[in-house]
């Protein structure tokens, strides 16, 4: 059975960040993340600044826009939370207005907005990062970035072996459907809970099995990834500087 | 007298629950030998290998090869000089692309990056899979995996490769193809397999296992020409499988 491979999130486009090594654009987004992060909120020319960065950076991915939208929805938890934030943060009790009688705090409000900017400008770079880069980009770059070789481990597993995880699920659940289970509803669930405990008895011998491999082949405690070629970018670290140093400004000097 | 390449000398194993899947092996091959490893299923084939690859047991010198006694300090080198093909190839292919999957092993046993590149685009193109160096391994056939299996244990050039149940699950073309691969190999080769046809088109010697015993060591022609060995090892040539065929 194949798999959809529905988590690869890279898009084979001919963007120009797709060519430029992975470590930069991790870091990158980092830098810029972290800035928006730190971000006052104060001063409306400093956002706008940072939501040019964060734009510019959009329009040179060449994402679509329909997949941007979609992949924002990501954050629709995080909005839903932020959208509460006006009833119940009082901060210093000033209440700014009331809707059916429920008070809306100005503190309350002033952190909803701050969230709602802050998670959407970061979701974005998130957006831009992973369709440019692929998976196997993004540990290479972690590695660049001398992330802990166990971690790198790890994540190179996970890649590796979803698909695997998947597949199987699938297969389970072909093979309950044969036999007439019937998913809807709670009584569903039991067999679903069956199911996922048996696949992950699968998983921990097939990781014994997939050590065991990698034994016989001399393996020595941890992996590294073969050197790539990438192109550097000067505009890169131009922008992860802009952009913290209007968060320094905003923060310290203003 | 000449000693053997790879020496087996009373090997026993347990499990830790208790159950007794290896019984006083004691096996002899000779250089550039290849032998088949028949026997029902849980006859003790598959840790019978593991042994072999120092992976399973305690390394207490039952084993030698090529001079090479079984202990801790000589592990690496044994995994070197033996490869093993394990049954699944999702179990042994994990790293990102089958170019770094199979440059994984040489790495490891001490190959310079030149070194281990060179051998790995030797090894595909031994197993025909140059052209997929670069794609990741999950996206491959069942065929394909199998046969990067391969490449990935002969890149470290061991000097006996040992598969377990190379053919299973593989469709008539991609095990011809398998077959031919493993022909070409001028290696030492032990190969555990049900596929009878196989055994007796790749080895011209085969043992049987059975019930963590070597029950029967022969030419591979002469054991399945007798029945009663075939039967009381639960052992069946294919339907429409005939020998007389050969004999012709």
């Amino acid at each position: 059975m194949d798999t959809s491979h529905s988590h690869h999130l890279e898009i084979h486009g001919n963007s120009i960040l797709s060519e430029l090594k992975p470590e930069l654009k991790i870091f990158t987004t980092f830098c810029i993340v972290f800035s928006i992060a730190f971000l006052s909120l104060e001063n409306n020319l400093f956002i706008f600044l940072q939501f040019f960065i964060v734009l510019y950076f959009l329009f040179i991915s060449k994402i679509k826009v329909k997949t941007y939208f979609k992949r924002l929805s990501i954050d629709i938890p995080f909005i839903l939370f932020a959208l509460f934030l006006p009833f119940i943060s009082k901060g210093d009790n000033k209440v700014m207005f009331e809707i059916f009688s429920v008070s809306v705090y100005e503190t309350g409000f002033n952190e909803m907005i701050s969230i709602l900017i802050k998670i959407t400008l970061c979701v974005s770079l998130a957006i831009v990062l992973t369709a440019t880069t692929s998976n196997i980009e993004i540990i290479y770059g972690l590695q660049k970035l001398k992330l802990s070789p166990l971690l790198i481990s790890i994540l190179s597993f996970a890649i590796r072996y979803i698909d695997v995880f998947i597949d199987e699920f699938k297969r389970v659940r072909v093979a309950m459907k044969s036999r007439g289970y019937d998913e809807k509803g709670i009584k569903g669930l039991k067999p679903i809970a069956y199911a996922s405990g048996a696949l992950l008895i699968r998983g921990y011998e097939r990781g014994e099995r997939v050590y065991n491999s990698m034994l016989s082949r001399g393996f020595t405690g941890s992996i590294e990834l073969k050197e790539r070629e990438y192109k550097s970018s000067k505009s890169l670290l131009l922008f992860s500087t802009i952009s913290i140093c209007i968060t320094i400004i905003d923060r310290v000097l203003i | 007298m000449k000693k053997p390449y790879l020496s087996v000398n009373d090997l026993s194993f347990e499990y830790p629950d208790g159950f007794k899947a290896l019984k006083n092996i004691t096996f002899e091959l000779s250089k550039n030998e290849r032998v088949a490893v028949l026997g029902p299923n849980g006859a003790g084939k598959t840790t019978f290998i593991l042994h072999l690859n120092g992976i399973l047991g305690n390394l207490d010198e039952k084993i030698e090869i090529n001079h090479l006694k079984y202990s801790q300090e000589n592990i690496n080198k044994i995994r070197k000089t033996v490869g093993l093909v394990f049954q699944d190839p999702d179990d042994q292919l994990f790293m990102p692309t089958v170019l770094e999957d199979v440059m994984f092993g040489p790495k490891n046993f001490g190959f310079s990056i030149e070194e281990a590149e060179q051998n790995a685009i030797e090894a595909l193109q031994k197993v025909k899979m140059l052209d997929y160096a670069e794609k990741p391994p999950h996206h491959l056939s069942f065929g394909q995996k199998r046969k990067v299996a391969i490449a990935s244990v002969l890149a470290s050039k061991p000097e006996l490769l040992v598969l377990d149940e190379p053919s299973s699950n593989l469709d008539p073309a991609s095990r011809r193809e398998l077959v031919e691969i493993l022909k070409n190999l001028d290696i030492s080769l032990i190969l555990v397999t049900h596929d009878i046809p196989m055994a007796l088109e790749i080895c011209k010697r085969s043992i049987i296992l059975n019930g963590g015993k070597i029950t029967t060591d022969d030419e591979t022609y002469m054991i399945l020409k007798d029945r009663n060995t075939m039967e009381e090892n639960r052992l069946e040539l294919p339907f429409g499988f005939a020998l007389h065929h050969l004999d012709e």
